[in-house]
């Protein structure tokens, strides 16, 4: 047994961190820093985004074949981590999600104008998947799908479909097939946002994320924007998922805020004779924090390590999510007891701290344990494949 | 024992409700989503009816001085979100003076707090951890006392005529009354957008007739203070997750998934009831801190005890609440939001769960 990064990984991190530091110049830090940017789409942003496609650094899980760089699950791990901690709202989902499916499954014309410009960081895809009354049941979506002579023609609403405000397509799941089983109706379509048909409104949260409601009025695509079979779209949905949920929970993010948060309490002087890290209940918080990243990052080493042998057993990749979702909520929560009333001051206020980092992150926390496949499915999942116990229904 | 209620206490808590819904609707609170929250008509319209009396003596113009009474009006506050900030008028100040202050003191300030006139206080101290031993200081000269040093959270300051201090002096810890403009004001911005400000005293001179309490006696007022406040803010806790577990129980009894309502689902019917009976045990244990308050100056072990709960249940309520709502608990068009960034700001200020715990366990494995 051997439960450490080789030599490689470490070069790779190293390697990643520079590289990090140098794209991430103070401009592009201020325009991040602004709620319309928090997650991207800004000029800087942008900017950076085209300077990674042309350094290689775009399409690391993406055959070679096409363009990309065949990391392995562990690099590509280190790579989510590195990224992460950096703060940077890079785009996984269009660059490692869609873009690999469009550049195996999508037409002539997908593979050579989406995921060609994919790869240079020129594109960002919003993800149609949830509506209205399709939520943690995906598979009853009802976005409607009818073949014309010339294309295809879709009619529907989405819910949360992020990024939207600038993206520049949408992965559209649709029904192109009313009398089949549910998941044996549906088909993917890249939908682009210029289309007069389409048409959003900004849905605002409580994490100050954006997201929209999207509306397709009678858009209509040709042949070449559908990816994959019709009606096997759910796979396409499906496949990459593990992966997905693998990114969601990585241990950097929170373990960098758990070092901030330290350093911090070890400089915080309390009275004449004391630290903030003195007091017990203060070192009980960190040493509970801690042994739960730990833990996660554990987890999530030995999956990239199940994955390497391609042998992912579900129920390890919903502990994973379960447990990683879950966790976040009670990091933040202890984090937040260790900087008291002052954790809760914003941004723009006097005495703020850490750049009010605790502040938001305990607002975004709830996304992670229903979305991503909600966890009560999760644990249905772990007790049927990893206790081998009957269904529930 | 009776663990009723009285029929002039569910009175309050339903004309309260009546007009607190109408003041309260959705469209009245996004208004002061970004402004400052702080609702002036609504706080004349609660002194109109008597409810800025709560918790104060009769020959004040108060409806006596059972804190059960004040608890009411504070859950009712929380449940409404009510774009008022009280604790440090009504709490800190009205009750601190009630319990400490001299016939005169008592006479001019709850009657004018009654009528509406705005006090508040500046009790904690950035990254002082014991507000029982505060870094501000207070020089005694004469009859004067010279006050330096640096308060926040301090509620609706800019509104006050007087803000309550606490300062440690060579006769130890004193609570005095300054005039708001002998004080540097700075706004805050913090997660709930609550009006909380920053006060910095620079050698501010002012009588010793500030001083609300009997010599002597400073140390005993503020331990009350933290105590009360502690007490009143855990029922505003209480008000806050009742209205989102009857939130959950609301939309989880419609919201259909699978063909089904997702309450028919066990994890969640589940995961609702344990809000429940979260919120059973807040209520209980704030009842009886309050009742023993009634009667006692210092129930520390109570006080902590309910704040204790009230930051779990803050916590542990916000998050059920926010998943078992799926998208729509996170979306500002929806009501639940709001209560999310109120539960964290009520599970932080003035303690939060861990360090009453330890503060707790000192207490009760030393001698007492
Ligand atoms: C900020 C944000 C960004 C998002 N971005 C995107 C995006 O870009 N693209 C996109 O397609 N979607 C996006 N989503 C949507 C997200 O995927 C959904 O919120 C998620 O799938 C849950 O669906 P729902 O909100 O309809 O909740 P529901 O499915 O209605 O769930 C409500 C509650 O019921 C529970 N529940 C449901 N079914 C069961 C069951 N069988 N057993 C037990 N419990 C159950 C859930 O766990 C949850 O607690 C986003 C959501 C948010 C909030």
């Amino acid at each position: 047994m051997l439960i450490q990064l080789s030599q490689k990984q470490l070069k790779l991190q190293n390697e990643l961190q520079e590289y990090f530091e140098s794209l991430i110049t103070p401009t592009l830090k201020a325009e991040l820093s602004q709620p319309e940017y928090f997650e991207g789409g800004g000029p800087e942003f942008k900017k950076a985004m085209k300077t990674m496609g042309s350094d290689g650094w775009i399409g690391l899980s993406w055959k070679k074949e096409f363009g990309g760089k065949e990391l392995s699950p562990i690099e590509q791990y280190i790579f989510v981590e590195t990224v992460m901690r950096t703060g940077f709202p890079f785009p996984f989902l269009t660059t490692e999600s869609v873009g690999p499916m469009i550049a195996e499954h999508g037409s002539e014309w997908a593979k050579e104008e989406i995921a060609t410009k994919i790869l240079k960081g020129e594109l960002i895809f919003g993800i149609g998947y949830s509506e209205p009354n399709s939520g943690t049941d995906l598979a009853s979506l009802q976005t409607k799908v009818i073949k014309q002579t010339d294309g295809y023609l879709i009619n529907g609403q989405k819910m949360w479909t992020s990024l939207a405000n600038f993206s520049d397509y949408i992965w559209l799941a649709t029904r192109t097939d009313f009398e089949a089983k549910n998941h044996k109706g549906i088909s993917m379509f890249i939908v682009p946002t210029d289309d007069p048909g389409f048409s959003m409104s900004a849905i605002n949260t409580l994490g100050d994320v954006r997201t929209n409601a999207t509306f397709y009025d009678n858009i209509l695509v040709p042949e070449s924007h559908l990816v994959g079979e019709l009606n096997q779209g759910w796979s396409l949905i499906t496949s990459q998922l593990n992966l997905e949920r693998l990114a969601l929970v990585n241990h950097g993010p929170v373990e960098q805020l758990y070092k901030d948060v330290l350093k911090t309490a070890q400089s915080t002087k309390i009275d004449n004779n004391q630290y903030l890290s003195d007091l017990s209940w203060v070192k009980h918080n960190f040493a509970h924090v801690h042994s739960g990243i730990e833990a996660l990052k554990l987890i999530c080493w030995k999956q990239t390590w199940i994955m390497e042998s391609d042998q992912l057993n579900m129920a390890e990749a919903s502990v994973a999510k379960v447990y990683g979702s879950e966790f976040f909520i009670e990091a933040y929560r202890l984090l937040m007891e260790v900087m008291g009333e002052l954790s809760i001051l914003k941004n723009d206020s006097d005495l703020t701290i850490l750049n009010a980092r605790l502040e938001r992150m305990y607002r975004t926390a709830s996304i992670l344990t229903f979305g991503g496949g909600t966890n009560e499915v999760q644990r249905d999942i772990i007790a049927m494949a990893g206790l081998l116990m009957p269904r529930t229904r | 024992m009776d663990f009723s209620e009285q029929s002039h206490q569910t009175e309050i808590r339903d004309s309260l409700n009546k007009i607190l819904s109408e003041h309260c609707s959705q469209e009245l609170l996004k208004e002061y989503d970004a402004n400052f929250k702080h609702d002036e008509s609504l706080l004349s319209l609660l002194s109109a009816n008597g409810f800025l009396g709560l918790g104060l003596n009769e020959k004040y113009g108060g409806s006596g001085e059972d804190l059960y009474d004040l608890g009411i009006l504070f859950e009712r506050l929380g449940y409404h979100a009510a774009p008022l900030s009280l604790s440090g008028c009504l709490v800190d100040v009205a009750q601190t003076i009630q319990k400490f202050g001299n016939e005169e003191s008592c006479k001019e300030i709850l009657s004018s707090i009654i009528a509406g006139e705005i006090y508040t206080s500046a009790i904690l101290e950035p990254f002082n951890q014991d507000p029982e031993n505060p870094m501000t200081t207070a020089k005694i000269e004469n009859d004067q006392l010279i006050i330096s040093g640096t308060k926040y959270l301090s509620e609706i300051s800019s509104m006050a005529k007087s803000i309550l201090i606490s300062a440690n002096s060579s006769e130890g810890v004193l609570l005095v009354l300054v005039e708001s403009d002998k004080v540097k004001l700075t706004e805050l911005s913090s997660t709930a957008n609550s009006p909380l400000f920053k006060v910095e005293l620079d050698s501010v001179r002012i009588s010793r007739r500030s001083i609300i309490h009997e010599q002597g006696r400073g140390l005993e007022a503020l331990r009350y203070l933290i105590q009360i406040n502690m007490v009143m803010r855990s029922y505003i806790a209480l008000g806050i997750t009742e209205k989102m577990t009857s939130l959950v129980a609301g939309y989880t009894s419609e919201r259909e998934q699978f063909g089904r309502v997702i309450g028919t689902f066990q994890a969640v019917s589940h995961r609702a009831a344990d809000c429940f009976i979260e919120l059973e045990c807040l209520r209980l244990v704030n009842q009886q801190a309050s009742i023993n308050l009634n009667t006692s100056l210092d129930c520390e072990n109570d006080a902590l005890i309910s704040k204790i709960w009230a930051g779990n249940a803050c916590h542990k309520i916000s998050y059920s609440a926010q998943h078992l709502h799926g998208g729509m608990g996170v979306d500002k068009d929806y009501v639940l939001w709001r209560y999310c960034l109120l539960a964290k700001e009520c599970e932080l200020i003035n303690g939060s769960a861990s360090q009453n715990i330890d503060r707790l366990g000192i207490n009760i494995t030393t001698n007492q």
